[in-house]
């Protein structure tokens, strides 16, 4: 049965992520995200390809959402209370403690502009009651065939990758994620699966991200030196995750250094985060989680709440603002103030959307900026930048899917151009088919079948016991001077193929078995058919004594068997003079040699007999061989020796 | 009823069978008989049946009870046999296997019977291998020594189906005493097991196996490591860790033993291959894969600056499969090792961090450019929040500046000056400590450098002695800078700068530390310092002779600075010249923090004039506790010694790997950094001086090897020393080693086997280049050693080492060989191959035997009296530390090259302790000469006891080798008196 992915958003661009997934006949959705850039219908993804009906309910096993962006939770009220949909939702804890906050935000912001509200805070909170919770690694049963099973993944807190399996298919969705960890935030990890789909993002499909080390320093050296020298530093941020990550900077600067200089929090949203990190601690860094014990890494010593009479206070000062781009609020307040004076300094994100302050501030450095007809800011201060991104580069992406090594993959959550350069490095590096579908657009994909098989004792006693063998490969070093030639080298290699020596043997109803190679015929019934060599070597004869009968073939029985018997006595010595290997073995009737069986052959014509050996018949015996395929070398080294040898008769 | 609990001790109990075992041990207590009884141990006797869970329980509570008395043991003993023999299924079986074990491990005394029934019966269980390993782990837990258990049965347990079984055999392999050829082919056939514990018990168990020696066939090993690569890609991430560990050690020994040419293009290709692991999402495989990185050896260039980038770089991206493969199985991308340094400073386990910048250690000794590059790197993990990764990343700094590969730059000057203020005490020794070698190329950065320091005085007083010593040491590797910044602040140093007597700021103590440095210094404009400011300097001689303690005596001080003040052209010709001596550049004192009680206890001497009361005073009380707590403190403060001892013993240990790819300048370098690293240190306590001088000692003997060494491996740089030099070099290290052996009491075994191990390779070494003289004594002395160190492993009952055990099985090759001829070196140089320095560690605090000379009040001024032709009485007070009665001393006295005397030195007579005796001796000197006045030198020699070899000499003197324990001391004798 195929894996069927349909990709309902975050298909060839960024934004409003949604993927459909089934796989073994259940349907999940991964994550359920609006786009910023739209306030049209195309804002959502377009439900209606799930269902023609709307009825999601049975169309659709679960939801799952990675983590708190509301590029991939902004439609969940939506698609819950306004179009209905009843069945569960997984995401992590504290993406389910986030993301109320990031919708509310969203919602007030959506109200503020005038727009029409798509759903109300009612919404937000009854959609949220239906959450389910999940924890790291904790793998729940959804229902009887699916499971699912979250990873972390960086990028925020709470972000998550999600496995999912249905009997043997099982696909891996990533969502966002970071392969390097940051000072608050680890790096995503995952176990080696066997997969047969990989839907991972590729926002930076074609960039490589140097060290952030670099930019940090670089930071940290424009800090000091404005602290230093007295000055003031504005740091507008949004509430999450990057006002966590800088002000852990600065603190562990602050105590190295041991600066005086207030560091403050603006009121507000941020003090409410710092909570939320605070409790969350198991799902930050290594760093945060070790020094728990003894210090919560997000009790700021050096952090103090800032009050509106500290704007002009004198003193150098650090002061973490929202909102992160400058756009109004509290941090534009404090810019007008600060923003006139040279020893000033005001780090901004490495984006800011455009017709912002902080665009203004970036592009280029203007010295007056106009806020409107009335308001003019005199711009003199220092502009630092500091990017933090919390996605993966393309080398994270590209040691992603060749640690994990799925069947496929499929690149979402990225540009179109640069998709498609990593759909080849993918395919070609690696050699794992590789798709970037767009919006709308279904990705078929063959999955692993299954079967299920009763194991026999001896398939199992087998299984348990060792059963390696050594072999050389490669061919035999030939020259004296191999050692030179490197590829004539033979090599040594190991090989336990326990489960290679096996079977599995599917009859007509009944179930399929797996049994070991040994029991297949008695399993059959059948007997064990065996390529035998056979050859019927004349030997020449003499006869020393005249005594004898003249025609061999005309002397009574008794007296042929007596010959019969000394004949091979004869060519017994025979061999054994001449044969350097194997161990020859008098049966009376019939000599043996390993698998090689002489014995004297008295029919007429015998098939096995070659035509030319007719002339001179009477002086001839004929000895009738076979032998198996394994011991052909040998067989005929012995026909040689036959061939040559005469018998003398007494 | 039988009682499952313990049995309850009271006190007439223990009393009463303290009274019996006087009387007869062979009679049970009534209340132990009575236990017996309720047990019913006799019943079971009688009965053959098995024993009940309950009797077991109380059997194991007879067992664990200290006081049960031998009688009850030993019919706990007698019933436990029976059960064994009686059987039962394999559960009946573990619980008595278990209750031997623990009787063995509670009394000691019975362990040997139970080994002897274990043996008797563990055939009994052949047809179940579960139970069979059970009675082997068994007899391994009560036994020391190594199992007897035969080849062809250990691998019929192996095949057993049970996997723990199997586990545990593979993983105690080496208890067996398997043949080695046996083992590798079951290791090697395991690690294709299905359960991945024991594929990963055979993997640990192949490095094991590699690591104790090597193997003849070079499809082995390259079977082995193919293998090892294999499993690079295993589900599991045990399996995936212990395989990066076995492609490390199976890779450097395929590289070893690959022809020349190709041997860096194999070492690249698994260097790669170990690259590709770095990126694992395993913690534990991350850090193996560094650990690894470091330990390859030489490693191509371009691949090393590979590592540095993230991208791919070009010339990475041709050369993909075409250069880097011998071997077709070793064929990987070079592209995998695109950034992986990267990725390891940056990984989010500080383990993995603090591996990666140590095995930046390794590989920036090997291309100059790699270490540039890395640099940018490393800066900025000066920025780091784990402490130990800055740290880590300072020693690796440290590391780059003694092979000179620290280029620094301005850009990297404001993160690196940051260290200094850190307010960590080490980060802040530790970035001082580089600061002091590190050349540095722009006068702006030296600037940079020194108002760094200057403002680091001001926020750290404390620091001060080290900030000098810093100061001093860049003054002096940066003379022409050094000028040019006094000149700039000369005014500031007049006394009367701005009206004011400012010699005592710090700020200009440190500029006078800086200027006087400058002489010293072989540049040009290295005199320009004006005279003056010698003179303002010896005004504050105590403190700045503090802080110089470890470049010059006080006196030594006086006298430089008082010659500088007078002519302006002193230079360090000059210096030498006078008789003083200063250790070479680019040596570094210990972090100071180690010893800060010592250093507690000087600070008060330091101020002169009248402020010295008063610190003093402030200082009593803490002088007064420091005195209370002396014993503890010096108990404490040896441990602290010890532990940085180990740490310098680890470093040498490091550098072998360099020694051995042949890196010899760069080992030298460090090595002698290490040794006046450790020379820094006060010798005053007894345990310090004897660590001390044993560690100098045994850093001398490496250094001494790795001269050596450089014979035998290919190096990079020539140099070439004469054949006899190569002799003085091998008759020093002969020398050195006697020295350890006989000069230091109190060796443990181990110690002294290591010492041993040094002396049997140097033997080798004798052997594989002075070809024909002395080639008897060699053979003896070698044989005499090893027949010791057999001794000392009886002893101590320890395994010989794989290189020990080697050289002996070739001693009798060796001795048949006599002349040399190409069959001979070739055996003494596979011998050398297989011998790699192991980390040695100081675990006592061994005694020095050492002994002073002392003729008071004779100096050439002063001489003694003598009448030509007539015996000489010369009168020495000698002290002896740490001299045993049975040392046999000598008197050296000597007059000229041909006229030595030796003179018995009777310690029964000196009377004294062990520790330090002192007393006055009377020599008489029976050879002056017919001249008016003459010297003569006198030393304490002692004689070598291990050595055999007699000296041949005339019959007065020693018999054996001395080494001699005491520094020569000239005395002069004159025939006209003074008075005269």
């Amino acid at each position: 049965m195929p894996i069927e992915c349909l990709v309902l958003g975050a298909g060839q661009e960024v934004g409003k992520s949604c993927v459909v997934v089934s796989i073994n006949g259940k349907r999940i959705m991964f994550d359920c995200g609006m786009h910023m850039g739209y306030a049209d219908s195309n804002r959502y993804p377009d439900f209606s390809r799930i269902s023609d009906a709307g009825d999601f309910n049975s169309a659709l096993s679960c939801v799952i959402i990675t983590h708190f962006h509301l590029d991939h939770i902004g439609a969940l009220p939506y698609f819950t209370q306004v179009l209905g949909y009843k069945g569960p939702v997984y995401m992590t804890y504290p993406t389910k403690a986030l993301a109320p906050i990031m919708l509310e935000d969203y919602r007030k912001n959506m109200d503020r502009r005038g727009e029409e509200e798509q759903f109300t805070s009612q919404h937000i909170e009854e959609c949220m009651k239906r959450v389910i919770a999940v924890d790291l690694k904790q793998t729940v049963q959804v229902d009887k065939d699916l499971q699912i099973r979250a990873y972390y993944a960086g990028h925020v807190l709470g972000a998550a990758m999600f496995y999912a399996k249905v009997g043997d298919a099982a696909i891996v969705y990533t969502g966002d994620y970071n392969t390097i960890a940051d000072r608050h935030l680890g790096a995503a990890q995952i176990e080696r699966l066997q997969l047969d789909l990989l839907i991972t993002e590729s926002t930076y499909a074609n960039s490589v991200r140097d060290s952030k080390y670099n930019r940090e320093g670089e930071f940290l050296k424009a800090v000091h030196k404005c602290v230093a020298a007295g000055g003031k530093v504005l740091i507008p941020t949004f509430a999450l995750g990057r006002a966590q990550e800088i002000c852990l900077l600065l603190e562990d600067y602050w105590e190295r250094m041991n600066l005086k200089v207030p560091i403050y929090f603006s009121a507000g949203l941020t003090i409410q985060a710092n909570m939320y990190y605070k409790m969350l601690v198991n799902w930050t860094s290594q760093k945060v989680k070790e020094t728990y014990v003894t210090h919560n890494a997000f009790d700021f010593k050096h952090v103090q709440t800032f009050d509106r009479s500290l704007i002009n206070a004198p003193g150098p000062c650090v002061l973490f603002a929202t909102p992160g781009m400058l756009s109004g609020g509290y941090s534009l307040e404090v810019f007008m103030q600060w923003a006139p004076c040279e020893g000033n300094l005001v780090t901004l994100p490495g984006y800011c959307v455009v017709g912002t302050i902080g665009y203004k501030l970036m592009s280029g450095k203007p010295t007056r900026i106009n806020l409107d007809k009335d308001t003019q800011i005199d711009v003199r201060c220092q502009v630092h930048q500091l990017s933090f991104s919390a996605h993966t580069d393309a080398k994270g992406i590209m040691d992603l899917v060749k640690f994990l090594s799925p069947k496929n993959a499929i690149l979402v959550h990225g540009e179109k151009p640069k998709m498609a350069i990593l759909k080849e490095r993918i395919e070609s590096e690696l050699g794992i088919p590789c798709f970037y579908p767009a919006n709308n657009e279904t990705v078929s994909i063959s999955s692993t079948g299954h079967v299920k098989a009763h194991a026999s004792d001896t398939f199992i006693q087998r299984c348990l016991s060792p059963n390696f063998k050594f072999l050389k490969c490669g061919v035999p070093d030939k020259s004296a001077s191999g050692s030179k030639c490197t590829e004539g080298i033979s090599r040594l290699q190991v090989v336990d193929e326990r489960v290679a020596d096996s079977i599995l043997v599917e009859q007509k109803c009944k179930k399929a078995k797996v049994i070991h190679q040994d029991e297949l015929l008695l399993m059959l019934g059948e007997k064990e058919h065996e390529v035998k060599f056979a050859y019927c070597c004349p030997i020449r004869i003499e006869k020393s004594v005249q005594t004898g009968s003249k025609d061999l073939s005309s002397t009574d029985n008794q007296h042929l068997g007596l010959d019969k018997r000394s004949l091979l006595e004869l060519l017994s010595v025979k061999l054994s003079n001449k044969l350097s290997e194997g161990n020859i073995q008098d049966f009376g009737e019939h000599l043996q040699i390993e698998s090689f069986h002489v014995s004297v052959c008295l029919k007429d014509k015998c098939s096995h007999r070659t035509s030319n050996s007719i002339e001179n018949q009477s002086e001839l015996v004929f000895f009738c061989c076979n032998w198996s395929v394994a011991d052909e070398k040998l067989a005929w080294n012995i026909i040689s020796i036959m061939e040559c040898c005469t018998l003398n008769t007494t | 009823m039988p009682s499952s609990r313990a049995p309850v001790i009271l006190p007439f109990q223990i009393h009463s069978r303290r009274c019996r075992a006087k009387l007869d041990s062979s009679v049970l207590s009534p209340m132990e008989q009575r236990l017996k009884d309720s047990i019913g141990i006799e019943q079971f006797l009688q009965d053959n049946k098995p024993l009940s869970p309950q009797a077991m329980a109380s059997i194991r509570s007879l067992i664990v009870n200290p006081h049960t008395s031998d009688p009850m043991l030993s019919s706990v003993l007698e019933t436990l046999t029976r059960s064994l023999q009686i059987g039962g299924d394999s559960l009946y079986l573990h619980h008595t296997l278990k209750l031997l074990t623990d009787l063995a491990s509670h009394h000691p005394n019975l362990s040997a019977p139970i080994l002897d029934l274990l043996r008797s019966n563990s055939l009994l269980s052949s047809e179940s291998p579960g139970l069979a390993t059970e009675f082997v782990s068994a007899m391994a837990s009560i036994s020391s020594s190594v199992i007897e258990v035969e080849e062809a049965s250990f691998v019929s347990l192996c095949f057993g189906p049970s996997v723990s079984a199997r586990m545990w055999l593979l993983r105690n392999a080496e208890m067996f005493g398997v043949r080695r050829s046996v083992l590798l082919a079951v290791l090697l056939g395991f690690t294709r097991d299905p359960y991945p514990y024991v594929r990963k018990a055979a993997l640990d168990g192949l490095v094991n196996l590699c690591e104790n020696g090597d193997f003849e066939d070079r499809d082995v090993v390259e079977g082995c490591c193919c293998c090892a690569v294999e499993l690079l890609q295993d589900t599991e991430d045990c399996v995936r860790s212990a395989a990066v560990r076995a492609v490390r050690v199976w890779g450097k020994m395929l590289v070893a033993y690959i022809e020349e040419s190709n041997k860096i293009d194999c070492s690249d290709a698994i260097f790669i291959q170990i690259c590709s692991m770095v990126r694992d999402m395993n913690v534990e495989v991350r850090l193996q894969a560094f650990d690894a990185l470091g330990k390859i050896g030489p490693v191509s260039e371009d691949i090393l600056l590979q590592t540095l980038s993230k991208k791919v770089l070009g010339i990475t991206k041709e050369k993909k499969s075409s250069r880097y493969c011998p071997m077709e199985w070793l064929e990987i991308p070079a592209s995998n090792a695109a950034g992986i340094i990267v990725h390891g400073l940056e990984d989010e386990f500080y383990e993995v961090r603090m591996s990666a910048c140590y095995s930046l250690r390794t590989l920036t000794v090997f291309s100059a450019k790699f270490a540039g590059e890395a640099l940018n790197l490393l800066m900025d993990m000066l920025n780091d929040d784990s402490r130990s990764v800055r740290l880590q990343a300072l020693e690796t700094m440290h590391q780059m500046a003694t092979c000179d590969h620290l280029k620094m730059e301005e850009t990297h000057m404001h993160t690196f000056v940051g260290t200094l203020f850190d307010n960590n005490a080490f980060i802040r020794s530790a970035a001082r400590k580089i600061l002091k070698i590190v050349k540095l190329r722009k006068l702006k950065l030296f600037k940079q450098c020194i108002d760094s320091l200057l403002a680091n005085l001001e926020t750290y007083p404390q620091d001060e002695v080290d900030i000098f010593s810093v100061l001093f040491y860049t003054g002096r590797n940066h003379g022409n800078f050094t000028v040019h910044i006094i000149m700039e602040v000369s005014k500031e140093i007049e006394p009367v700068f701005r009206g004011k007597l400012s010699l005592d700021s710090p700020r200009v103590a440190a500029f006078l530390v800086l200027a006087i440095s400058a002489p010293l210094s072989q540049e040009k404009m290295a005199n320009r310092i004006p005279p003056s400011i010698f003179s303002y300097a010896a005004t504050l001689l105590g403190r700045i002779s503090h802080a110089l303690s470890d470049v010059m005596s006080k006196d030594t001080l006086l006298v430089y600075l008082s010659k500088c003040s007078q002519s302006s052209d002193f230079s360090l010709t000059d210096f030498e010249r006078e008789g003083l001596s200063l250790p070479a550049l680019g040596s570094d004192a210990p972090p100071r923090t180690c010893l800060e009680t010592s250093s507690s206890v000087k600070m008060p001497l330091l101020d002169i004039g009248n402020k010295a009361s008063e610190v003093l005073s402030q200082k009593l009380p803490a002088l007064r506790e420091w005195s209370t707590s002396h014993v503890v403190c010096q108990q404490r403060e040896l441990d602290e010694l010890r532990k940085f001892v180990n740490i310098i013993f680890g470093k040498v240990n490091d550098l072998w790997l360099l020694v051995q790819s042949g890196f010899t300048t760069e080992a030298l370098k460090t090595l002698r950094t290490c040794r006046e690293e450790v020379g820094t240190f006060p010798k005053e306590s007894p345990g310090s001086a004897g660590m001390l001088a044993f560690t100098e000692q045994y850093i001398r003997v490496v250094k001494l090897l790795t001269e050596v060494w450089q014979h035998l491996v290919p190096t990079r740089k020539i140099r070439s020393y004469g054949m006899g030099n190569l002799e003085i070099i091998l008759e020093k290290l002969d020398r050195r080693l006697r020295d350890m052996r006989s000069r230091f009491i109190g060796l443990s075994i181990e110690e002294e086997l290591q010492i041993l191990d040094l002396t049997v390779v140097a033997c080798l070494l004798r052997f594989s280049k002075v070809e024909f003289c002395c080639y008897h004594n060699t053979l003896k002395r070698l044989s005499s050693t090893i027949s010791r160190v057999e001794f000392l492993y009886k002893k101590g009952s320890l395994d010989p080492s794989n290189f020990l055990t080697e050289v002996k099985k070739s001693l009798h090759e060796i001795g048949t060989y006599i002349g040399g001829g190409p069959c001979k070196s070739f055996v003494i140089r596979r011998l050398l191959n297989s011998f790699s320095l192991k980390q040695f560690s100081l675990c006592g605090s061994p005694r020095y035997a050492n002994a002073e000379l002392e003729v008071p009040g004779n100096d050439s001024e002063n001489p003694l009296p003598f009448v030509s032709g007539l015996p000489a009485c010369i009168p020495l007070e000698i002290t002896f530390h740490n001299i045993l009665n049975e040392n046999r001393l000598w008197l050296r006295i000597t007059l000229s090259e041909e006229s030595t005397q030796f003179v018995f030195l009777d310690l029964n007579l000196t009377g004294g302790g062990n520790d330090v005796r002192k007393f006055t001796f009377m020599a008489s000197c029976y050879l002056t000469p017919n001249v008016a006045s003459f010297t003569l030198r006198v030393c304490i020699g002692m004689e070598c006891l291990f050595e055999d070899i007699h000296l041949a000499k005339g019959s007065r003197g020693p018999k054996r080798e001395l080494t001699y324990i005491s520094p020569e001391k000239e005395i002069y004798l004159s025939m006209r008196l003074k008075t005269e």
